[in-house]
């Protein structure tokens, strides 16, 4: 022991904090060789601790997760062009599910005044929730993973140059090509799509065209 | 004609900030967790939510600790809803978990194997620390501790390594 503090006390403050030591453990290092040595050997572990810390992410992503998301790229899916683009839909969708939806949407009347671009990295947070990817080609300016049926999904305000739209992906939403099309309930209209195993739901205000808009967001939307 | 909207400065100084603290809170939340699927969840959820409160934020260098804060909850909000089962380490070490690989620095490997097996009361105040930047006063707030109780999980949290590193571990404190 050494000046006011012991050895124990001194190794304590060493060991508990040490690129911040009091002046009374500085003052006992000078004096103390033991505990100099202690606080060397520590700092010295100290960077080896950081970098161990700091895991390299490259190597986290390495084993994939153990579900695979799905991919429903809705500027440029594959099967919904191919679904969209191959013709007609025939049918209204289900009344209740468009019905369901639309209340949603009433619920969230303020996500349609957001304006602030949604950061990459939340938007790939919110639609890994439902399991989905998207590689956005517009400005998504909501965002939020929403309980709908039973499931979490994804619900979107995108800003197209026709005006903002809501997409809700539904993931858990199997509807058949006979059951997708348009639908118009209370202020809104919309239109129901297959796309994979599950659909997404597109809607805007009634008055602001949606035809200008689906082009822009739905690849080869005919 | 573009109607599109453009962000606010502020909206986007926050979104950039985001982007470059989202690998240390991957990070943070592993250490937590030791799960990298269960990290990559509580990070998303407060992703979202640190979107959703953005407005709180006032001063960028508050923005840290306010996402550290929001990932510790989520972790613990995760275990609550979903009742996950604990993760049992040496299954994580049996599995030879990527996460923990070092590129040939076997040593730092070993360090890593060793920061994973610390009881959650020393390990959670020390990533707090070291990879969180908290000083032990913020990091007593955050755990509902006194600051001499954190220094003494801190000292506690080294002294377990010291021996991984090869050196001797100090007598302990009451």
């Amino acid at each position: 022991m050494s000046g006011v503090m012991d050895c124990k006390h001194a190794r304590l403050e060493i060991g508990g904090e040490p690129h911040a030591l009091s002046a009374e453990v500085a003052q006992h290092i000078a004096t103390c060789a033991a505990c100099a040595k202690f606080r060397d050997e520590t700092l010295a572990m100290e960077s080896r601790l950081k970098s161990a810390l700091e895991l390299p992410l490259h190597h986290f992503r390495e084993s994939p997760r153990k579900l695979a998301p799905r991919r429903f790229a809705l500027a440029a899916s594959v099967a919904l062009a191919v679904l969209v683009g191959g013709g007609a839909w025939l049918f209204r969708p289900q009344p209740a599910l468009a019905e369901e939806i639309v209340e949603h949407i009433r619920h969230e009347a303020g996500s349609w005044q957001a304006h602030d671009p949604v950061p990459p990295e939340v938007l790939a947070a919110v639609l890994a929730k439902a399991g989905v990817r998207y590689d956005p080609h517009l400005p998504v300016t909501y965002a939020s993973p929403c309980p709908f049926r039973g499931h979490i999904v994804p619900h979107l305000v995108v800003q197209t140059d026709n005006g903002p739209v809501t997409v809700m992906v539904l993931a858990h939403e199997h509807v058949d090509t006979y059951a997708q099309g348009t639908f118009s309930e209370g202020e809104y209209h919309g239109i129901l799509l297959q796309a994979g195993s599950g659909s997404i739901a597109v809607l805007a205000p009634k008055g602001q065209e949606l035809d200008g808009a689906l082009k822009e967001l739905v690849h080869d939307y005919p | 004609m573009n109607t599109r909207p453009r962000g606010t400065t502020a909206s986007s100084a926050f979104a950039r900030l985001l982007e470059t603290l989202r690998p240390d809170l991957v990070r943070f939340a592993f250490w937590l967790a030791r799960d990298r699927a269960v990290a990559e969840d509580v990070v998303q959820e407060t992703l979202i939510r640190a979107w959703k409160s953005r407005e709180e934020i006032k001063d960028p260098a508050a923005t840290r600790p306010w996402l550290l804060t929001i990932v510790r909850r989520e972790h613990a909000r995760l275990y609550e809803r979903k009742r996950l089962p604990t993760v049992d380490i040496d299954d994580v070490e049996a599995q030879g978990d990527p996460a923990l690989a070092s590129d040939g620095d076997a040593g730092l490997e070993d360090l890593r194997r060793a920061i994973l097996k610390l009881p959650d009361e020393y390990r959670e105040p020390l990533v707090m620390q070291v990879l969180g930047g908290l000083t032990t006063n913020e990091i007593a707030e955050q755990l509902g501790l006194t600051q001499p109780a954190v220094l003494t999980r801190l000292f506690r949290a080294r002294n377990r390594l010291r021996e991984i590193h090869g050196l001797t571990p100090a007598e302990d404190v009451e």
